[in-house]
């Protein structure tokens, strides 16, 4: 089920799921088993393939994400932060 | 086949000329075509305005689904000497044929990025690389798109979308009617192009056939830049 369907707040672990997923579809070496410590400089990720995993986030999670919040972004677990408060300032709101 | 089911191609000055020869073409190879203008077309926008592009591709995708093809087309001229030439009538040829381009653009790799898959065509001119006096905005312009079609032919490779220009020579349209039968004689073919002949390149560049085509630029022109 989506998060629109529970209407619950988002996991770590969907969140992870989701980044893992996306960035596997995009033929990133290690994406199934990137860890939240995993940067994008580990995992060879380039500024394209963080457009498209920004592109895919923000439909899956139904969150937008502006460029300055994107910058600092620089590993699989700051993306998941990002995510998880992102959604958490929607549900608040 | 080419045409992919669930996208559609947008043609940007796609009711005249070039771009309604183009239209033509795309949907005998089964492509849904959005022609888009300033008047009449699918939809509508001035694509020198980037808020009334964003609205007509909103549209466009709502109506016919994601842009999976985008042929960069709406091109306008406004001739004369540099010397005479004034600042407005420099910013209104290069803010619709190249600023408008880069609009269009923008928003159809949305789409393309998230198909993995899109096909960019932008009308560029045989002016971009052999000076006609007289058009120090329109070929400027139209050297630009080069630019802008290499630029994004490099950035978006590989994620399977192409971006590549074609540089028409003196073609029989509306846009040409003063100047066509002064021009014939450079041309090496003898003859002017028709709209017809650009349009079959473009649909060859559109195709799957034209995978591994990327950063191309190909004169349809009769010989007159070789």
């Amino acid at each position: 089920m989506t998060p629109e369907q529970t209407g619950t707040a988002l996991t770590e672990d969907e969140v992870l799921d989701r980044i893992r997923t996306t960035l596997a579809e995009q033929k990133v070496p290690g994406a199934e088993t990137a860890s939240l410590d995993a940067t994008w400089s580990d995992l060879d990720v380039d500024s394209l393939d963080l457009v498209e995993l920004v592109k895919t986030l923000e439909d899956e999670f139904e969150v937008t994400i502006h460029d300055e919040e994107l910058k600092p972004i620089a590993s699989v677990g700051d993306a998941v932060t990002l995510v998880l408060r992102l959604d958490a300032e929607r549900g608040a709101a | 086949m080419s045409a992919r089911d669930d996208g559609c191609a947008l043609v940007t000055g796609g009711t005249r000329g070039i771009g309604a020869a183009v239209a033509d073409v795309l949907r005998e190879r089964g492509w849904k075509v959005v022609t888009l203008s300033r008047n009449g077309g699918d939809v509508q926008a001035d694509v020198a305005d980037p808020e009334a592009v964003e609205r007509a591709f909103a549209e466009a995708r709502e109506r016919f689904g994601p842009v999976h093809v985008l042929v960069n087309n709406a091109g306008h001229r406004r001739d004369g000497l540099a010397i005479r030439m004034s600042a407005e009538e420099w910013g209104s040829v290069v803010e619709t044929n190249l600023s408008g381009a880069f609009h269009c653009t923008r928003r159809a790799l949305d789409d393309m990025l998230s198909a993995r898959w899109g096909r960019i065509v932008n009308v560029s001119s045989v002016v971009a690389e052999r000076a006609n006096p007289g058009q120090a905005n329109y070929a400027a312009s139209k050297a630009g798109l080069l630019a802008l079609t290499r630029t994004v032919a490099r950035e978006m490779a590989r994620k399977g979308v192409t971006c590549n220009a074609v540089l028409p020579g003196v073609i029989e349209t509306d846009m040409t009617a003063d100047v066509a039968d002064g021009l014939v004689a450079a041309v090496p073919a003898g003859r002017v192009g028709q709209p017809a002949d650009v349009a079959a390149c473009v649909a060859f560049l559109c195709s799957e056939e034209a995978a591994y085509v990327n950063g191309a630029m190909l004169a349809v022109d009769g010989g007159l830049a070789a």
